[in-house]
């Protein structure tokens, strides 16, 4: 089986995950308390205006009815109307999806560079100071939790730094690009950098850890093998042994951590973006969940478990790539 | 130093595991000589030491072990004239353990190169069997480029230009030459369509096929000393024959000099020219092929050629040799002969820890027995329960360390 084969198996194995998410999304609304026609309608309205509020959201239709249109309209990408706003629900959750992928990415490429060379060292130099300084860092990032994390750098931050924006986000990834490459103006990067930096910390500081522990272990248990010492006793340079041998075999199943975790960076950055008023949807989540606006909330959730998808797909692939056994088998 | 045939000499060697049960001695005071262009075989059960030996010599041996004593003297007159005037060099002699650890690093795979065990666990799962043999010619070609510069293949390739060779294919490690060269190498040990196996990855070959590779491997920095430990124990009987068969011509046509260890006698009657054989950390008795095999001395030779079914004689019962392979736990280890405790023929003598013997004038036989001096007789025997029965009383009630020195002392 060759790597196209084995990425089309993957692909089909992904619309499934979809279409199970879109339906367990769409029975939910279901079975939750709270009836969007009593949050659209004023609690006066007579049922003649309910009526014809239920009609317009087209909730009188049997569910398979529903399910079968919300189906059709996904299928052309849509989404749906926001119930509140009247605006197109695909649209709204798209102007928020940088914002949480510049973020989970940002929380990501931190985490990698910090923890990867990390465990690297703490492999090296097991039982020595510098590996007991690694594993205790590793311990205090698994188990502090973010919210507080994220409180406690504003806090910090804002006291003894100064001037560091504490939340929100003035210019997008792309713009600052944009401002970089046309305006030759590196300010707009600056200003992105600035904004993304403490919430990135936060997001990500778990994840360093989990990742320097995971390459701490896998490097121990790499280097015990017997091809290391083949490789030493063939006269590789020591360099090489170490990561292109025992780091590349070290990274194969951390890449599917990696993977899972970037999914779940995306989705459970709520609380991130909520503590830094980071405009992405996991903080436009909890806003739509208090107005009860089930298409929106429907809609994200699809757009998590979507994201989730792709991410492994493109997880499997590299995993594929790396590990020649996995196609072949 | 007057045998200038002899490619390497090992003096004194001891290495030793410092584990949390306590130290313990894999090599213990290693005496050996071998000659340059010679199969010398080394014997023993599992545990005797051999692989530690052999990892001595090509310096891999990791933490918690050491090398704390002794000497490797290697033949090699060019390593000599640049390190001359220095503690490391005799004549053409250079002591490796004298030399730094980059210098003994350069080493690897161009003078002492070395095949493994099992040939699955012996390669990179990830990366091709081309790929990984190029390395190898790869590492050498880069030495050799700058022989001069003892951290050439080290320094001149660090991990920016790893990253770097992950984008440029002019960074990468490996150059189209030294491809080229391992898929020679690949088609010089027999290896069908070596092109295409070259692009495949360790668990796409047979056991056989992939031994194969490990000795293209083993031979791409053209290597003085070729150390094959357990080359053929991984793989079935007929597969054997034919791994063996490659080994013995490669040493012909290239004069290496092979270092086989095996605890398979079969293996050492049908490829050494002289045999040391191991036992706790030890060689007991060494010799040529003729001198073990036919004129054993040291009753634990005579116990493992014993215990070889013969096909053409009386099928009587094999005789396994009793007890079980000692502790090397330095605190366990007596003062004695370390086999005195499983030997039929343990004597008075045998409580003091023999020197190497010689058996005959021809100076090649030797043995770590007194029976080389002595002849056994029956009034000088030990009684046959002596270790059964000082075992568990001297544990017990006296200092567990050295149960028998005591003993031996009351005897003396």
């Amino acid at each position: 089986m060759g790597l196209g084969k084995f990425l089309i198996k993957r692909t089909i194995q992904g619309v499934i995950v979809i279409w199970g998410v879109v339906t367990i999304t769409f029975f939910l609304r279901f079975l939750t308390p709270g009836d969007p026609v009593s949050a659209l309608t004023p609690p006066d309205a007579g049922p003649e205006v309910r009526e014809r509020m239920a009609e317009n959201l087209g909730l009188n239709d049997p569910i398979h009815i529903q399910y079968a249109d919300y189906i059709t309209d996904l299928l052309m990408l849509d989404l749906g109307t926001s119930m509140r706003t009247g605006r197109s629900a695909s649209i709204m959750i798209l102007a928020r999806l940088p914002a949480t992928l510049e973020l989970a990415l940002a929380a990501t490429i931190i985490s990698m560079i910090i923890a990867i060379p990390l465990g690297v060292i703490s492999a090296r130099r097991r039982h020595q100071k510098s590996d007991y300084a690694a594993t205790m860092f590793s311990l205090l990032g698994i188990s502090t939790p973010n919210f507080w994390l994220g409180i406690m750098l504003i806090i910090l931050v804002a006291v003894v730094v100064g001037p560091i924006p504490t939340g929100g986000r003035d210019v997008s990834f792309w713009e600052a690009t944009v401002m970089l490459f046309l305006e030759a103006n590196p300010r707009g990067f600056g200003n992105w950098a600035i904004h993304i930096f403490l919430p990135a910390i936060t997001l990500g500081t778990y994840f360093t850890a989990l990742l320097t522990r995971l390459t701490r272990s896998g490097m121990l248990e790499e280097l015990g093998k017997t091809y290391v010492e083949a490789t030493r006793a063939k006269g590789l340079p020591e360099t090489l042994v170490l990561y292109k041998h025992v780091l590349r075999n070290t990274l194969i199943p951390i890449i599917t951590v990696l993977g899972l975790q970037l999914g779940t960076l995306i989705g459970g950055a709520v609380i991130t973006e909520e503590v830094f008023s980071w405009p992405g949807i996991g903080s436009f989540l909890i806003q739509q969940i208090a107005y009860r606006d089930w298409v929106l909330i429907q809609g994200i959730l699809i757009v998590i478990g979507v994201g989730f998808v792709v991410i492994n797909i493109i997880v499997d692939a590299m995993y594929a790539k790396l590990n020649p056994k996995v196609v072949t088998e | 130093m007057s045998n200038v045939t002899d490619i390497l000499r090992i003096d004194g060697l001891k290495t030793r595991f410092f584990t949390d049960n306590g130290q313990v001695n894999a090599v213990e005071d290693l005496d050996v000589r071998i000659e340059d262009g010679e199969v010398f075989g080394i014997v023993g059960e599992s545990g005797s030491g051999k692989s530690v030996m052999a990892l001595s010599i090509i310096d891999l041996i990791e933490r918690p072990g050491r090398i704390t004593d002794g000497e490797i003297w290697f033949r090699a007159p060019d390593i000599a004239d640049e390190l001359v005037e220095t503690d490391a060099v005799d004549g053409d002699y250079v002591d490796l353990r004298a030399m730094s650890p980059e210098q003994r690093g350069l080493l690897r795979g161009s003078r002492f190169s070395m095949i493994f065990q099992d040939p699955m666990s012996s390669f990179n799962p990830s990366i091709t069997v081309g790929e990984q043999i190029a390395e190898a010619v790869e590492a050498q070609r880069r030495a050799r480029s700058n022989p001069r510069s003892l951290d050439a293949k080290s320094q001149h390739y660090g991990l920016t230009d790893y990253l770097l060779g992950g984008v440029l294919s002019s960074k990468r490690y490996v150059s189209e030459p030294s491809l080229d060269r391992a898929i020679e190498l690949l088609e010089l040990v027999g290896i069908p369509d070596p092109a295409e196996r070259a692009e495949e990855y360790p668990h796409e070959y047979s056991g056989g096929m992939l031994q194969r590779a490990m000795i293209a491997q083993a031979l791409a920095g053209e290597p003085d000393v070729l150390i094959a430990d357990e080359p053929t124990t991984a793989l079935d009987v007929t597969i054997q024959a034919q791994v063996l068969d490659l080994l013995a011509e490669l040493q012909t046509e290239t004069g290496m000099t092979i270092l086989l260890i095996t605890h398979n006698l079969g293996v050492v009657a049908r490829m050494c020219d002289r045999v040391g054989v191991m036992y706790a950390g030890e060689i007991v008795e060494r010799g040529t092929l003729g001198d073990v095999f036919d004129n054993p001395v040291h009753p634990y030779t005579q116990g493992l050629l014993g215990s070889i079914p013969d096909l053409q004689g009386v099928a009587e019962r094999l005789q396994p040799i009793e007890g079980n392979v000692p502790s090397l736990l330095d605190h366990e280890m007596p003062d004695r002969c370390y086999f005195a405790d499983r030997c039929p023929k343990a004597m008075e003598e045998c409580l003091e820890h023999p020197p190497e013997l010689a058996v005959n004038d021809r100076g090649q036989h030797a043995t770590r027995c007194y029976l080389a001096e002595t002849e056994y007789t029956a009034a000088k025997a030990l009684p046959t329960d002596y270790f059964g029965a000082t075992e568990a009383p001297a544990e017990a009630d006296t200092a567990p360390e050295e149960p028998t020195a005591t003993d031996g002392g009351d005897h003396q």
